[in-house]
């Protein structure tokens, strides 16, 4: 503060106010103050440069005793084989196989239910639905996988009669439904961005509502849609637990290729199944190294595509491009692949419903569809638009249906375990019986530890990136570096805690090198979302505060942040939400399995409630009970951290609108 | 001119980017007088207030050449201290702009963080400005509810009261009025007569009545110069060139 002292004299309460001692100290504190802001800012672009540099430095030898490229095309994958062989093409294969299946299955239903949630359902419903897609993406992926291993394998073993449900199809599957709240939020969003005026336009000249969705909405919201699936592929490529404990890992390529039932094994699969059990230094380490340094660079790039079509979205948005040039261009765009697009999805649908139908089903309904397509013309508006609702609501009821029975199945299983032993009580008979007390406490200090690293860091950079600085070369480069880290799998961040805390820092398999990897992973979520509450704070209130002779700091702290705090903290319980449910970034680095006693030091492992699902589901047999018991006390308390931002978000929104 | 001046510029040029939108202004603004400058839209009416609380140094890619001097100190020298300029000249904007946070602590915000803690002292503050601003008495009830819940003339007398609690020597308004209505207007025009007292007033309007009416001298302005400037009296009645009597007269604008 600069010291004033009070004066009575006239009307003068400031007198000493032109001391130039006062005014020195203060303009130093506030250049010192936006130095501390600038390096939290340059700890996003240390943490990529960091990440990158350790996978490259610990994958090196992969050049030296493989070579790039029988290691890039090899089709081979046999680590404990005599010569030992590193060929990642075959789990390229399988990485690109599954996502696409993925997609296939994804985008239709997505898309139909964004429709449904932009455009066709009523205000009540759709209260409804959009927090229920956000719960979706809430539950953690060590969650989907165990359902996927109790439930969906099982289904597809007995309806496939196949000796194991572990397939390429199970995973498709499970990750089209984690792909799927991506896809449709983001979707809706650029649906919902449309301005009005097309819409309206469109049907004051009497066209239907479907008309007026395919024609002008869909085509509209072309691009935000293209960067939705783009983004959902990207989240698809860089998932592990789920894929790890449904695709059966075999390193193969199905025979024939579109053999969904074939197993499979992804990249970020072999990582999850092998990292933990490898001698570091060696060949097999070093080839780990690489697969996590190829599946970096496919979600990067796959990421950065989302980026700049979302970035020139937003330029367009901003107004630096005319919107006529806008609706031309997409329209374009539309009418070209309009067609290709339909006819590849409709056959990457075909082979699934070849495959997973009986026969003449699959023929029926791929009839059906062809003479549908072939028709379409015949129909009148009306039909048209009354098959399209149809669809587009099958669409939104098959979303709900699969959230309802994954929720459902959790919870009707895993009521039966939980009592007050199970929640205080340390884990026996390698957790088939006792209880998950170390493991809920263990969740709870990863997640604290994590938070109190991030969240000044997040703060701190979004405060420089928004208020301190113009737009220039540095702020670009740290928005990439936060893109980059956002599109960053999480298996990779666990390789990185390992090469880099673990190993080079020496902090050894600890809660701390755990909190430390988390908060990296969390860091983008929390710098995001406080740039955005804070770019909400309109310009007028700054101005209105600096013209009143505060000084930069003294305007942020008091007026801009304060109207931020709701948006921060949603970000921060989002962060939380996600931080508790991760199980591949401490798989190496902070957890065991079993544990008698609390941690009393950061430097000591922990148990954690993702890991140790991970671990009662695959490799504890006869632990069912318990199973359920922890998969419903890790979904409760996530879905619960979600409920809480949810909650926040949407009770300041309407304080704020007043 | 006979009055005093306590702002004058001289050969004052700025641009945004490549736009030339401020060009060779020469301007003195008499001290104790409300000076109001017109002219249509986009011809830099509001840069120049601008200008004169250095808040144009927000905007990316501004560059200014000449001089501003307040009271003899050239305000772009380097060594000036920005917030104290800032505080010496108070600024209203075109809206309300009041921040989320109770009536009281509005007005209190710019003692507070110019170090006054004294709550006694705050309290006095607060009144006095309130009472200078013409609002005390609409509010003296609600000084803890929040601003926003007042209405707009009574939130932009707020924003005034506001800027007088720092106790500055000039108060540049931005089109203080077009954001209310003509009841509103009226009590913020009524202000500004009061206040030449003890401050400099430079007013930014689009309203060529509310010039004529509440100012004292008056500068017209044309796609980034100043055509005219004098008495208001003077431009109103009897303009030297043709563009302000054109405009004045309705002819353009």
């Amino acid at each position: 503060m600069v010291q004033q002292e009070p004066d009575n004299e006239k009307t003068g309460h400031y007198r000493n106010r032109n001391d130039s001692s006062a005014a020195e100290a203060r303009e130093l504190r506030e250049r010192a103050i936006k130095a501390v802001w600038f390096c939290t800012a340059l700890t996003a672009i240390l943490a990529i440069v960091f990440i990158i540099l350790f996978l490259v430095r610990d994958s090196l030898p992969v050049v030296r005793d493989i070579g790039i490229v029988p290691f890039l095309t090899g089709t081979d994958w046999y680590p404990s084989g005599d010569p030992p062989v590193y060929g990642i093409a075959v789990l390229v294969i399988g990485t690109v196989l599954v996502t696409l299946g993925a997609m296939a299955l994804a985008v239709p239903l997505s898309i139909g239910c964004a429709i449904y949630i932009a455009e066709l359902a009523p205000l009540t419903v759709k209260n409804i639905v959009k927090p229920a897609i956000e719960l979706l993406a809430g539950i953690p992926s060590v969650v989907y996988g165990f359902f996927g291993l109790i439930v969906l394998t099982d289904f597809i073993r007995v309806t496939f009669d196949v000796p194991s449900g572990e397939t390429w199809l199970a995973g498709s599957i499970l990750l089209a439904i984690m792909a799927l709240p991506t896809i449709i939020s983001i979707s809706e969003d650029a649906i919902s961005m449309v301005p009005s005026e097309y819409k309206e336009g469109s049907l004051a000249i009497g066209a239907t509502r479907w008309q007026t969705i395919s024609q002008v909405l869909v085509p509209g919201a072309l691009s935000g849609i293209t960067a939705a699936i783009i983004l959902g592929f990207g989240r698809a490529i860089g998932e592990t637990m789920a894929v790890m404990m449904v695709t059966g890992n075999a390193a193969i390529i199905p025979n024939p290729v579109w053999n969904v039932l074939s197993p499979v094994r992804t990249l970020t699969g072999t990582l999850g199944i092998e990292m933990g059990e490898v001698a570091v230094g060696s060949d097999h380490y070093a080839a780990l190294f690489g697969v996590a340094v190829v599946l970096l660079a496919i979600t990067l790039l796959v990421n950065s595509a989302a980026v700049l079509i979302l970035n020139s979205i937003r330029e367009r948005q901003s107004g630096r491009h005319s919107r006529k040039k806008r609706t031309i261009m997409t329209g374009k765009v539309w009418d070209q692949i309009r067609r290709p697009a339909l006819i590849g999805e409709f056959l990457l649908l075909a082979v699934f419903l070849f495959v997973a139908l009986p026969a003449h089903a699959a023929l029926l309904i791929t009839a059906g569809i062809i003479a549908g397509y072939c028709l379409r013309n015949l129909l009148d508006a009306k039909q048209a638009e009354r098959i399209a609702f149809t669809l587009i609501i099958a669409a939104a009821a098959i979303v709900l249906l699969i959230l309802a029975v994954i929720l459902q199945d959790i919870i009707v299983h895993g009521l039966s375990a939980i009592s007050w032993e199970f929640l205080t009580e340390g884990p026996k008979d390698l957790g088939r019986a006792g209880g998950i007390f170390p493991a809920i406490i263990g969740t709870f200090c990863l997640v604290t530890g994590a938070i109190l690293f991030a969240l000044p860091l997040g703060v701190g950079a979004a405060i420089y990136l928004i208020e301190y600085t113009k737009e220039g070369r540095i702020t670009r480069l740290i928005r990439i570096t936060v893109d980059l880290l956002n599109g960053t799998p999480s298996i990779v961040f666990g390789l990185f805690g390992l090469a880099f805390l673990v190993y080079f820092l020496n902090f050894g398999v600890s809660l701390l090198a755990g909190q430390v990897t988390l908060g990296l992973m969390v860091l983008p979520t929390i710098i995001r979302a406080t740039e955005e509450a804070l770019r909400t704070i309109p310009g007028s209130l700054r101005e209105g505060s600096l013209a009143l002779g505060a000084t930069r700091w003294q305007t942020i702290w008091r007026v801009v942040l304060p109207p931020a705090v709701p948006g921060i903290v949603t970000g921060t319980i989002l962060s939380i939400g996600r931080a508790a449910g991760e199980t591949a970034p401490i798989m190496f680095t902070a957890v065991v399995f079993s544990q008698r006693y609390l941690t009393a030091s950061v430097f000591e492992p922990v148990m954690a409630l993702p890991y140790h699902l991970f671990i009662l589901a695959t490799n504890v047999p006869g632990s069912s009970t318990n199973k359920y018991g922890t998969a419903l006390v890790l979904l409760l308390l996530v879905i619960g951290i979600y409920s809480v931002a949810i909650y926040v978000r949407s009770h300041f929104a309407k304080k704020m609108r007043g | 001119m006979t009055d005093e001046s306590i702002i004058t510029t001289s050969d004052l040029n700025l641009w945004y980017h490549d736009t030339h939108a401020l060009q060779s202004i020469s301007i003195a603004i008499p001290r104790n007088r409300v000076t109001a400058l017109i002219g249509p839209s986009g011809c830099g009416k509001s840069t120049l207030l601008r200008c004169f609380n250095r808040l144009n140094d927000l905007i990316d890619s501004v560059r200014v050449t000449g001089t501003i001097m307040l009271s003899g100190n050239n305000i772009h020298e380097p060594g000036t201290d920005v917030v104290q300029l800032r505080k010496r000249i108070g600024m209203v904007f075109q809206k309300p702009n009041p921040f989320p946070k109770s009536v009281y602590e509005n007005v209190a915000y710019g003692p507070r963080v110019h170090g006054i803690k004294d709550k006694v002292e705050l309290d006095r503050i607060v009144e006095k400005s309130l009472c200078d601003a013409a609002l005390y008495d609409e509010v003296r009830d609600r000084l803890h509810e929040s601003a926003l819940s007042l209405s707009g003339g009574q939130q932009q007398r707020l924003c005034i009261a506001r800027t007088l609690a720092v106790e500055p020597e000039v108060i540049l308004m931005d089109e203080p009025c077009s954001a209310l209505d003509p009841i509103a207007t009226g009590k913020i025009e009524k202000l500004i007569d009061n206040l030449k007292q003890d401050y400099t007033v430079i007013i930014v309007t689009h309203n060529m009545q509310q010039a004529a009416r509440v100012s004292d001298y008056t500068g017209f302005m044309y796609l980034g110069k100043l055509i005219e400037c004098g008495r208001t009296r003077q431009i109103f009645e009897n303009p030297k060139e043709d563009l302000t009597e054109n405009y004045i007269t309705g002819r353009f604008g």
